[in-house]
């Protein structure tokens, strides 16, 4: 085969690629957007267990206002429903721990109380501090079904602050800055209930 | 073994080191590697009485990079919880198949391609099932959204999940391997 033929062949075979893999690209990339965006939502959403709600949570954010709390700064909020009838209200709420920020997802129910924590976001220290960005989090786990009056505000602190709550070894200011930001968005929750749940009681 | 041969086998170690994790991620880059290379060999039998000695090489570059990039894009599409396991590693495939274009793997009998595949199909299941099981303590976590694999015990022993637990594992089952192929020693014969 002489050197024309092998470089026609070469042009076709490259356009055909380029080509094959536009359309390819092309045909999938939004199929391939809303399988990731269902991912990150499933990691978002998963301190609610699945069957609580039937809502896109995520797709209809809350406007919150005076999110300056005394610890902590929320960021957001969304709202679960299930038939229509609000289950729990998602804050997110960022804290400053001893490396740097914290971002919390805190989940409370109709009745103000906790359904779960996760972190989203840490810098503290590697097996120290950081043991609070794991999932699942026995520690973060501590904090369900308690609500801002139960315990009371003296109790909501380590027990080195005279407190009832365990803290994770070795990262007293992580655990510290965690805890408050958690009573601080049981606390939101209490003053905003209305609000946060919407028309229904 | 020849310098091209060597590269090859140490291209094949990236995927067998890196990409197998968990039981997920070894058979998803099983299944991309199946594809592109089984497709890749297709479209080169045809082309291959066309090209001479120089081209063959652009050629076969561009077609690796084709299959890769689509079937990576399929992949994705298809199931974007394995993508994210093996992201890093399905670009690699493309690379793969030039590599062994170049090291003749394609000109050898189908038998023998065959086996060798086997031999690397083989290898990776049994290494991504033993490191997610002593890594993870979990046989086939993540493989689907709706099964949670079969949880054998809660905590692992993290090292397994690194490439250097990957490379003594490998090792082991080596010499395993060695061990158990080797012919027995002739028995002692004792002298009076």
């Amino acid at each position: 085969m002489n050197r024309t033929g092998s470089l026609i062949t070469l042009a076709l075979l490259a356009m055909t690629g380029v080509g094959v893999t536009c359309v390819v690209q092309h045909s999938n990339a939004p199929h391939i957007a809303a399988e990731r965006r269902q991912l990150e939502d499933r990691k978002l959403l998963d301190v609610l267990s699945v069957d609580t709600y039937d809502n896109q949570p995520l797709e209809q954010p809350l406007t919150l206002t005076d999110t300056d709390l005394r610890h902590s700064l929320l960021l957001g909020g969304y709202r679960a429903t299930r038939a229509g009838q609000p289950v729990a209200v998602l804050l997110r709420s960022q804290t400053e721990g001893y490396a740097g920020r914290i971002e919390l997802l805190i989940a409370v129910d109709a009745d103000g109380r906790l359904l779960g924590v996760k972190t989203l976001e840490q810098t503290e220290t590697p097996a120290l501090g950081g043991h609070v960005g794991d999932w699942p989090n026995a520690w973060l786990q501590t904090f369900m079904g308690k609500s801002s009056k139960q315990p009371t505000d003296a109790g909501w602190a380590l027990k080195k602050d005279q407190g009832q709550f365990d803290q994770i070894a070795g990262a007293t200011v992580t655990s510290r800055a965690t805890i408050n930001a958690i009573h601080d968005a049981l606390r939101y929750f209490d003053e905003h209930r209305t609000s946060l749940l919407g028309s229904a009681p | 073994m020849n310098t091209s041969a060597t590269l090859s086998n140490s291209m094949m170690l990236v995927l067998l080191i890196g990409a197998t994790d968990s039981v997920a991620g070894a058979l998803a880059t099983l299944l991309l590697f199946t594809v592109a290379v089984s497709a890749y060999g297709l479209c080169m039998t045809a082309l291959r009485s066309r090209l001479s000695g120089e081209s063959l090489l652009p050629v076969s570059l561009v077609l690796a990079a084709t299959l890769a990039s689509c079937g990576e894009i399929l992949l994705q599409s298809a199931s974007f919880q394995w993508h994210q396991l093996i992201s890093l590693y399905s670009g690699l495939i493309g690379l793969q198949c030039v590599v062994l274009e170049h090291n003749g793997f394609f000109r050898l009998p189908i038998s023998e391609r065959l086996r060798l595949c086997g031999l690397f199909a083989a290898l990776m299941t049994v290494l991504g099932v033993l490191r997610e099981l002593i890594g993870q303590g979990s046989i086939g976590q993540h493989l689907s959204g709706r099964w949670q694999g079969l949880i054998l015990f809660a905590d692992g022993l993290h090292f397994a999940t690194l490439a250097p637990g990957a490379f003594i594992l490998l090792g082991l089952l080596l010499a395993a391997r060695q061990a158990w192929t080797r012919p027995a020693p002739p028995e002692e014969k004792h002298h009076p």
